[in-house]
């Protein structure tokens, strides 16, 4: 155990948890937008499949990096179209036509796969930069300063997401929106558009998210997010609607991941331990979910289709 | 004014098409091309066999694949398909892949089945149950499974598995080659199949190697493509300069091994195209050299009922090398030289590693339930490993009735580098389950056990009480003179129980009335024990015996009763000089020899011995200060003589 407290490798757990959280991150930060509007998007997986399949696609390509991450976001963007004209427009159930996105997803990322590409072929990933001054101090630096643009792209829509929601009058339409759907129609707030717009950010951050985990890999593979969006779903009851509480879980998240990790490597836990370890982020999860439930309320019409009466 | 959303009946079927198209396509379901044809599918012959022969088509053979990943996953799942495609024979090919959820697998089997597929190969080990209950429905389909070992019963089912030790033993030794650091890297998925075997002869050749740390971590997934990479970039930051992994989610751990310009060992399929400057070699399976055979088999009538393994012997392992990796002089002929080696059986590389060779003493430790001065059964083996013609530097932790504590000692004794460590007590084999595997390179010797519990290093051992009870039975029947005989014993369990049926058996038959029996429910209890004597002694026990530690109680109200006493598990003739008339000895060391020299030849664990009469293990020891009558001694010697040679059985 007394290896795992030696500076170089904390510093290595903390860079790879906040590179494990920057997927969940963004995802979840979409889905908390998503689901104040009252929109619950259980494809989110599927968003980010696709969009990370497209991304990876644009730079076996053309090797444009930037342009594959655009590509991420209009992936996601198409994709929250589809969702916003299914759910908001044909007032679907919200739950079961996010799963049909997500089978949607899964499947057409499969077959785009071994049509287009056929065999893993590994592409470039996305460089790391040292944020200037921050990245030379000791240790912190090369944990917190050392990491991709999109990294820190995904730390930054915290405050600007909290802002959104918070501070803008579009933020309190989504969540006047999500609260009392009828009471904000009866003030003149469109809830259809709004919800749509809400479903199309929402919807475009999964796309990054996708974008952002097959560039920090840097090769594709059928159902690469092994149920990532899924997870990022979760982080949402975790935070309680908040984006601060949102990064708060997707770090710790990532941290338990990137601990159990170390530990194995370092033979804390043992062989024999392994699967009980593996368990511990979901065992994680579902306790916070459990303690969240009792003290938070979710945004009062999540799921409920609007419609006058 | 808001916004109605209309929408037109085209746009939503449209929209429902496009869903529908998504959910289909995913499914997985491609046909391939039938593979080249260099020979036509030879005409039928006469079936033999107990199975139904296969009809006979002018058509291709028709194949179909069950696999649980990605069919060009570079790795397990491409594995198959290549070799279906490299048979010589003409095929027409069908492959269901993506199928992790065994339902789905199952499905796929199912239907291949039903559609008049001649072979279907259940690439999973996970398939075997749905094929337990498949394969029987379709008796004229051969079915293919791996990876396993046998095929359940099945007719018509035929088993493989890759040898996959071995590669990952040449692999191994390569790495061990490479490493300047001295850390290697290991990249598992779930702890099962060849992916154990392949991670256990790498690690096992690269500590033969030279290589200071292999460090193992097995992220519970066969297909977390971030996990893999992360567990990758936690091992770089341990120092591992050279890396090894399998199963399809290596994809992302070798990008990371690429940037960091870390070399790495593949297996499955060559993966030297992820990292084409880095991939130093890959164990690729060629399946195709067993699957031939069985088809041969099938045109023969035999649609299954055989295993299979695919080796570097019979060159169904290749260990492909990468060119444009500079391996330093000599590696690469070291490592072909190994090849040979292996493939003709002077390196064994399903041992687990092989212990280290010092030049000091071997590091030996026990843990024993009770004092290692105690009489008994700690006292037995403490002195048989002093016994040992070998030198040991010898550790001791004895007192240890508490499990835990016991399980604490043992892996510390594992921790601090023993090579040996006897875990001398039945219930500690449930720590030994959860230690030893965590320690492949120390030797575990466990008793009283039969089993070994599967693991690969821990001998078990076990004596043969009830032949030394059965003669101390036979003599205290001839020196009974109320015909009452009482025994005090611990817990019923273990050399207890036999040493205890076998004396009460002898006594029987050699004409004592009552043979009385109290197992006091302890090992330790000192004072029960001496008032479980009291107590037969108030019954009219006239001679008396017991087992286990907590028998010195016992003795000592004998002793002051005048009462004779007969010993087992160590010599008691001190307790009371002049009434102990004979003690079954315990010499482990007649076991321990041998579990030493094999553990010498890399052989770490698997066996379980007995110590008996025979082998010299039990010894009946007397008291000659104890005046037996007269023939009595000769008696229990030609009785001795009787169970040695078999003439008696005294199993209870």
């Amino acid at each position: 155990m007394g290896d795992f407290f030696t500076l170089s490798v904390l510093v290595a757990t903390v860079a790879s948890a906040i590179r494990l959280a920057t997927p969940y991150l963004l995802a979840a930060l979409g889905e908390t937008i998503g689901q104040r509007s009252g929109v619950l998007n259980l494809g989110v997986d599927g968003v980010m499949l696709l969009s990370a399949f497209f991304s990876y696609w644009t730079v076996l390509e053309t090797g444009n990096l930037w342009l594959a991450v655009f590509v991420g976001l209009v992936v996601g963007l198409v994709m929250g179209l589809l969702y916003g004209v299914i759910t908001v427009g044909l007032s679907a159930t919200q739950g079961i036509s996010g799963i049909g996105i997500f089978i949607f997803g899964l499947g057409l990322s499969d077959l785009l796969f071994r049509q287009l590409v056929g065999t893993p072929k590994p592409v470039r990933r996305l460089p790391k930069v040292d944020i200037p001054i921050l990245s030379d101090i000791p240790h912190l630096g090369k944990a917190l300063f050392h990491h991709s643009l999109l990294t820190y792209l995904a730390f930054v829509l915290v405050p600007v997401t909290t802002l959104l929601l918070s501070r803008t009058i579009f933020g309190l339409n989504i969540r006047s929106v999500g609260e009392n759907p009828q009471a904000a129609d009866s003030l003149g707030v469109s809830v259809e558009r709004t919800r749509f717009m809400a479903i199309l950010i929402g919807n475009s951050m999964a796309g990054l998210a996708g974008a952002a985990l097959v560039l920090q890999l840097g090769i594709f593979q059928p159902n690469l997010t092994q149920g990532l969006g899924f997870i990022a779903v979760a982080l949402v009851y975790f935070g309680a609607w908040r984006p601060i509480g949102v990064m708060g879980g997707a770090l710790l998240y990532g941290l338990v991941n990137a601990t159990v990790l170390q530990w194995k490597a370092l033979g804390i836990i043992p062989v024999s331990g392994s699967d009980l370890a593996n368990m511990a982020p979901a065992v994680l999860t579902i306790l916070a979910l459990i303690v969240v439930a009792r003290r938070v309320h979710a945004p009062s019409a999540l799921t409920k289709p609007f419609g006058r009466h | 004014m808001k916004t109605q959303w209309r929408l037109s009946p085209s746009i939503l079927v449209m929209l429902g098409a496009l869903a529908f198209a998504g959910v289909a396509c995913g499914g997985g379901d491609a046909d391939e091309p039938a593979a080249p044809a260099t020979t036509a599918v030879p005409a039928a012959t006469a079936a033999p066999a107990a199975t139904a022969a296969p009809a006979t088509d002018s058509g291709p053979l028709k194949v179909a694949i069950v696999a649980p990943s990605a069919s060009d996953d570079l790795a397990f799942s491409q594995s198959m398909v290549d070799s279906v495609n490299a048979l010589e024979r003409e095929v027409e090919l069908s492959i269901t892949d993506g199928t992790f959820i065994v339902e789905d697998a199952a499905a796929a089997i199912r239907g291949y089945a039903e559609d008049g597929n001649d072979v279907v190969i259940a690439h999973g080990t996970q398939f075997g149950a749905s094929l337990i209950e498949i394969a029987p429905d379709f008796p004229d389909v051969t079915f293919v499974w791996g990876t396993a070992s046998d095929t359940q019963g099945l007719d018509n089912v035929f088993a493989y598995a890759p040898a996959a030790d071995e590669g990952g033993y040449v692999n191994g030794s390569i790495a061990a080659a490479l490493t300047e650091t001295g850390v290697i890297g290991v990249v598992g998925p779930i702890e099962a199949g060849d992916a154990v075997a392949y991670i256990n002869g790498f690690e096992a050749a690269a500590i033969a190697g030279g290589a200071s740390e292999v460090n193992i971590t097995y992220t519970g997934s066969f297909g977390d493509v971030a996990l893999a990479a992360e567990a990758a970039e936690a091992h770089m930051a341990n120092n591992a300069d050279v890396l090894t992994g399998t199963a399809q989610m290596v994809v992302g751990a070798v990008g990371v091994a690429a940037d960091a310009g870390v070399p790495w060992f593949g297996t499955q399929a060559n993966q030297t195209s992820l990292a084409p400057d880095l991939v130093v070699a890959s164990q690729v399976y060629h399946w195709e050299v067993i699957l031939e055979e069985i088809l041969d088999l099938r045109d023969s009538g035999v649609l299954g009922g055989q295993a299979f393994e695919i080796n570097l012997a019979n060159g169904g392992l290749v260990i492909e090398f990468n060119d444009a990796f500079d391996l330093p002089a000599g590696v690469r002929e070291a490592a072909e030289a190994m090849i040979e080696d292996i493939t003709n059986g002077t390196i064994d590389t399903t041992a687990t590693a092989a212990p280290a060779t010092d030049s000091g003493p071997l590091k030996v430790a026990i843990v024993a339930p009770s004092a290692s001065d105690d009489l008994a059964f700690s006292q037995s083996m403490v002195d048989s490993v002093n016994a040992l013609e070998r030198e040991v530097e010898l550790s001791i932790t004895d007192g240890t009735f508490i499990v835990e504590d016991a399980a604490a000692a043992i892996r510390g004794y594992a921790e601090d580098g023993n090579d040996v460590v006897i875990a001398h007590g039945t219930q500690f084999g449930a720590s030994l389950i959860e230690i030893a595997p965590d320690f492949p390179d120390v030797t575990f010797v466990w008793g009283t056990a039969s089993d070994t519990q599967g693991l690969d290093n821990v001998f078990a051992y076990a004596p043969a009480a009830d032949e030394g009870g059965y003669v101390n039975g036979s003599i205290a029947a001839a020196l009974t003179e109320t015909g009452v005989i009482g025994v005090v014993g611990p817990i019923e369990a273990g050399d207890a129980v036999a040493y205890i049926n076998g004396f009460e058996a002898a006594a029987i038959a050699g004409g004592a009335s009552e043979v009385n029996i109290t197992y006091t429910g302890s090992f330790g209890d000192v004072a029960l024990a001496a008032e479980a004597a009291e107590a037969h002694m108030a019954n009219n026990a006239d001679v008396l015996t017991g087992t286990a530690q907590m028998v010195v109680g016992a003795v000592g109200v004998a002793a002051d009763a005048g009462v004779p006493w007969f010993g087992t598990q160590a010599n008691q003739t001190s307790l009371a000089p002049d009434l102990v008339v004979a003690s079954q000895v315990y010499h482990w060391e007649v076991i321990l020899e041998e579990i030493l020299d094999l553990r010498d030849s890399g052989v770490l664990g698997g066996q379980a011995f007995e110590i008996n009469l025979a082998n010299g293990g039990l010894v009946i020891e007397f008291n000659d200060a104890f005046d037996l009558p007269a023939g009595v001694r000769e008696a229990a010697e030609a009785m001795i003589e009787d169970i040695t040679n078999g003439t008696i059985d005294t199993g209870s």
